[in-house]
Parts: structure tokens; C-alpha cells; sequence
């Protein structure tokens, strides 16, 4: 009898040691991987002189909104927000909606050369943009484009297509056939049926892939370096770079830009993620 | 019925299918097909901005002959073989500490707090670390509180040829790792449990149950990632530009990058196409591999 409580008890505690020890290690690793961001934070809230230190000033004596009130109150940053969820926005609308377009067809219909434009998408998904990037260049500075919005939001939108597509159709293929068929037997045209049950039942994937749409097309940099040239057409990512490369030691601006430049995706994120993550996974466990 | 009609009954799945395509293809045909034409043709010429002449081969033996090239292929391969295998591991890690019976809600707080450095724009990720490993930033400054090194002789991580990839490549991992961690944490999470259940009833170790159970069943998840992480790491260019502009003197330098400042700054278009074609080419033996798998699923 005893012995058998003793047996219960030992595994018991050991369980809970084990769990304590998973929670310590979560902890741990969480607290070193998010350090950076935590020091991005403390140092876009502390006056100059305190950033650069040996030894470090851990914690801000002095508080400070300073650095943000720089970024907010010059027209010439706040610009370059507005031009990137200008970008951002229109290149996710448009992907989305090309891409529901051609992942419909790849999902709902059997035709010759199926195969081949899937390997094409995948292939395209793999091309090196810095391949692109020269005879975009030549291109764009020809056809009278350099230095517009435009040519970003063009260039953004073909890369970001095949991943919106290749997403989408995983996600078409899951729903049965048989919502749209019924919603046409009672009348409805093909399209009239896709925008009646596909799209809605496929809210998550919109969502996931719109998402992941727009943080490539906020983050992208080479492109935004090539293409554009003149401060009010310049999106925050290139923004960022020349601040590093114009005022190296206005740290506590810089990191100020930086969290106004990451806020709005990962609150975004972090609300969101569980349609990221659906979307991401789709297709690639198997 | 007219042959017209026949044949549009014919390929009727064709025509609707191509209709819905249309859009996406022409983008993806002219943005990305046409340019990647002109790329190979601008490889076999001189180009300045006037003028283009025919070189042949020319640039190809420019580029083989170099052997700045070869450096900056070895340091690729370094960044990307590094971050790959890092992220693997980290990643592998996490996935499997999530994986444990811990409370639903805790392991969604954990896994969104750990996803947060993978929404970093690469140029922020740089410009954080760039303030993080300068000669007076924290980095340093931690190593000599705990007295690792002398206040006097801070390292300059990013200005040292020694350490300047090394830097870099320690950002990339940091950056991408979260993406391993959520697919590995999918794939853990898609192991039926009654297989553990008839490991448990054969008296397996949980070292075995890890070997002989839980990699097999994730090995599809991790040759696809790992693919996909190769060519991206491998194509990658923001990070490296940002922190190091490849400096300092070429130690950082990767293909990308390099094929950048070829192209923008020397000015020698050809020579950057023909460095472009190169790297096009080591990336499509990932990119086959990768959509042999693909396709298959």
C-alpha cells in the first residue's frame, strides 16, 4: 500500500518537476530571444547620452516620448508611413484578388498544363529578386515609372502572387465542391457563387495569406532602394536605412522609428496568428 | 454541332480554367519571365549606359576567373549552411518544448511571443543589432559586467573582418528561426498520439520515442523547410546590406549583395547579370528539389 503511494507521489513530483523545468526553459529562451526587441523598446524612451555606455544603463533613469515626438512631428517620416500602407495595402487587395482568381481555377478544374503552371508557380516562388533587379531598372527608368509608387506596387504584387495563390488553392481544395454547385442550381452565375459561399468560407486563408501579403510588402527593401529615389516617395524601410547611414548617433530616434515601423504587424500578428499559422501550415504537413 | 462549338466543348474546362488564370500568368509572365530573358542576354554583353557590345563568354570567364567570387560563394554557403542548421536546431527545440502538456493558452503566448522576431523587417532586425553590437553597445557592454572582456578593448563585431559574418549570420538566425519553430510545432501537433501509446507499451525510452518516432514522422516537414529556408537564406539581401554593406573589405559580402553593388555601383551590368546567372543556377538544384516534393504532395 505504501509502496504504491510512494510510487504515485514520486511520479507525481517528478511530473511536476518536469513541468517546471519546461516552463523554466520556455522562460528562458523567450526572455534571450525577445531581449533585442525589449532593448529597441527602453532605448526609444531614454535620452541619447544614456544608449551607449560600457558599463550599460540597464534601465532609463530619465523617461522620455522625445525620440517618438521627432519621428511624429516631421512630415517627411510620417510620409513615408503613409506610402507604405499606401503600398502595403493595394498590393495585398490586388494580390488577393488575381491570386483567388487563378488558385480558384487551379482548385476547381482539371485541365491540360495544370501541372506545369503549379511548378511554374512554385519556381517563380524560388526566383532571387536581385536577379530581377537590374532589368527592372532598365525597364522601369525606360517605360517613365522610376521613382513612382506604381512600379513598387506593380513589382510587389507579382512577387507576392504566387505564394497568394499557392495558399489559396490548398485552401479551396479542402471546401466540397458542392456549396458552390448547390448555390448554382438555385441560380446563382459561377462568380455569383464564388463570391456567395467560396470566398466566405474561406475567410481564415484571406485573412492568413492577406496578412503575409502585406508583411512582405511592408518589409520589402531592395526593390524600394532600386526603384525609388526622392524622400516623399521613400516607404519606411529604406527610411530606416538612411537614418542609419545620416545620423548614426540619434539612436533613441531611430529605434522610436523602428517601433512605429513594427507596432502596427506584430499587434496585428499576434491577433491574427492562429489564421497565419493555418495558413502557413496548409499544404506543407503531410 | 459546328467544329467551333465541338471544340470549345472540347477544351471547355481549359478555356475556364485559363480565364480565371489569365491575370496572374501575364503579371508573372512578363514580370518575371521576360526580365529573366533579358538577364541571360545582358550576361553576354558589355554593358555601359550608352552602349552594349557583345562579350560571348566574356563575363562568364570574368566571374570564374575572379577570385573574389569564389570568397564570396564560400562566405554564401557559410550564411546560409550556419542559419539553416541554427535555425533547425532552435527551432526543433522550441517546437518540442511547446509540444509538452502545457496549458493551451500559455503555449499560444508563448509561440506569439516567439513568432514576434520573424515580423521584423530585415532592415529593422539589422538596425536593432547594428545598435546592439556596436564597440560601446550592450553586447559589449554585458561581456565586460560579467567580465568576459576588458573595457578597454571592446570588439568591434561589425567592423572586424574576423567576426563581421559571423555577426551577420547570428542576426539571420535570430531573425528567422520562429518560422522552423511554428512548422515543426504543426508537425508535431499532426503525430497521431497511439503512436507514442504503442511506444509506451513496447517500454521505450524517450530518447528512442524522439529517434525512432517523432523525427521520422516530421522528416517531410523538415526537408521541405529546410529547402525553403536554404533558398531564402541563400537569396537573401537586406540583412547584409544594412548591417555591413558586405564590408568590411569584402568579409560580410554575399552573392546577392555583391551582385548589387556590381550592378549599381561599378556599374558593370553584365558582369552583375552574368554573377546573377550563376547564382540562379546553384539555386535551381534547391528549387528542383523542392518542387519534386511539392508537386508530389
Amino acid at each position: 500500500m505504501s509502496g504504491l503511494r510512494r510510487e504515485r507521489w514520486g511520479i507525481q513530483t517528478r511530473r511536476r518537476v518536469a513541468h517546471a523545468a519546461t516552463y523554466g526553459t520556455l522562460l528562458m529562451a523567450t526572455a534571450v530571444m525577445l531581449f533585442p526587441v525589449a532593448w529597441m523598446l527602453t532605448v526609444s524612451v531614454r535620452p541619447n547620452v544614456e544608449v551607449m555606455k560600457i558599463p550599460p544603463q540597464w534601465i532609463p533613469t530619465i523617461f522620455t516620448l522625445s525620440p517618438y515626438g521627432q519621428v511624429l512631428g516631421s512630415s517627411r517620416y510620417l510620409r513615408t508611413f503613409v506610402n507604405s500602407y499606401f503600398i502595403a495595402g493595394t498590393v495585398t487587395l490586388f494580390s488577393l484578388f488575381i491570386g483567388a482568381l487563378a488558385a480558384y481555377a487551379l482548385a476547381r478544374f482539371r485541365f491540360r498544363g495544370q501541372r506545369t503552371v503549379i511548378m511554374f508557380l512554385i519556381i517563380t516562388q524560388m526566383f532571387p529578386l536581385v536577379l530581377l533587379c537590374i532589368p527592372y531598372f532598365r525597364v522601369v527608368v525606360r517605360i517613365g515609372l522610376y521613382d513612382t509608387l506604381t512600379a513598387l506596387i506593380v513589382v510587389y504584387t507579382t512577387f507576392t502572387l504566387p505564394f497568394c495563390i499557392l495558399m489559396l488553392r490548398a485552401y479551396f481544395a479542402e471546401i466540397p465542391r458542392e456549396m458552390e454547385e448547390a448555390a448554382m442550381v438555385d441560380g446563382c452565375s459561377r462568380l455569383g457563387a464564388i463570391v456567395r459561399t467560396l470566398l466566405p468560407m474561406s475567410f481564415p486563408a484571406l485573412v492568413g495569406s492577406g496578412l503575409y501579403t502585406f508583411l512582405l510588402a511592408w518589409n520589402e527593401f531592395l526593390f524600394a532602394v532600386v526603384l525609388i529615389e526622392s524622400w516623399e516617395k521613400r516607404v519606411i524601410t529604406v527610411a530606416i536605412y538612411s537614418l542609419l547611414a545620416e545620423f548614426v548617433t540619434e539612436w533613441n530616434m531611430m529605434m522610436a522609428f523602428s517601433v512605429l515601423a513594427s507596432a502596427p504587424l506584430v499587434v496585428a500578428f499576434i491577433f491574427l496568428q492562429r489564421y497565419v499559422v493555418r495558413g502557413m501550415t496548409v499544404g506543407a504537413i503531410k | 454541332m459546328s467544329p467551333l462549338s465541338t471544340l470549345r466543348h472540347r477544351y471547355r474546362h481549359e478555356l475556364q480554367a485559363y480565364a480565371f488564370l489569365g491575370p496572374a500568368l501575364c503579371l508573372l509572365l512578363v514580370l518575371m519571365i521576360y526580365p529573366l530573358g533579358q538577364v541571360v542576354r545582358m550576361s553576354f554583353y558589355d554593358i555601359t549606359v550608352r552602349t552594349e557590345t557583345w562579350a560571348g563568354l566574356g563575363n562568364y570567364a570574368e566571374l570564374l576567373g575572379n577570385p573574389l567570387f569564389w570568397q564570396i560563394l564560400w562566405q554564401t554557403v557559410l550564411f546560409t549552411v550556419g542559419s539553416v542548421v541554427m535555425h533547425l536546431v532552435i527551432g526543433l527545440g522550441l517546437a518540442l518544448l511547446l509540444h509538452t502538456k502545457i496549458n493551451v493558452r500559455i503555449r499560444n503566448l508563448f509561440r506569439g511571443l516567439l513568432i514576434v522576431p520573424w515580423l521584423f523587417a530585415p532592415t529593422v532586425a539589422g538596425m536593432i543589432w547594428v545598435l546592439m553590437l556596436n564597440p560601446f553597445g550592450i553586447l559589449n557592454g554585458f561581456l565586460t559586467t560579467i567580465g568576459l572582456l576588458d573595457p578597454n578593448q571592446t570588439i568591434n563585431w561589425l567592423g572586424n573582418p574576423q567576426t563581421s559574418l559571423l555577426a551577420v549570420t547570428v542576426v539571420n538566425i535570430w531573425r528567422a528561426f520562429p518560422f522552423f519553430m511554428v512548422m515543426l510545432l504543426a508537425g508535431l501537433q499532426a503525430i497521431p498520439e497511439d503512436v507514442y501509446e504503442a511506444g509506451d507499451i513496447d517500454g521505450t525510452t524517450p530518447l528512442q520515442k524522439f529517434w525512432y518516432i517523432t523525427i521520422p514522422a516530421l522528416r517531410g516537414v523538415i526537408l521541405t523547410i529546410v529547402l525553403l529556408d536554404s533558398i531564402w537564406t541563400f537569396r537573401a539581401f537586406d540583412l547584409v546590406y544594412v548591417m555591413t554593406g558586405g564590408g568590411p573589405v569584402d568579409s560580410s559580402q554575399v552573392l546577392p549583395t555583391s551582385i548589387y553593388f556590381d550592378a549599381f555601383q561599378k556599374l558593370k551590368f553584365g558582369y552583375a547579370s552574368a554573377e546573377a546567372i550563376a547564382m540562379l543556377l546553384i539555386l535551381l538544384v534547391f528549387s528542383v528539389a523542392y518542387v519534386r516534393r511539392a508537386v508530389k504532395a
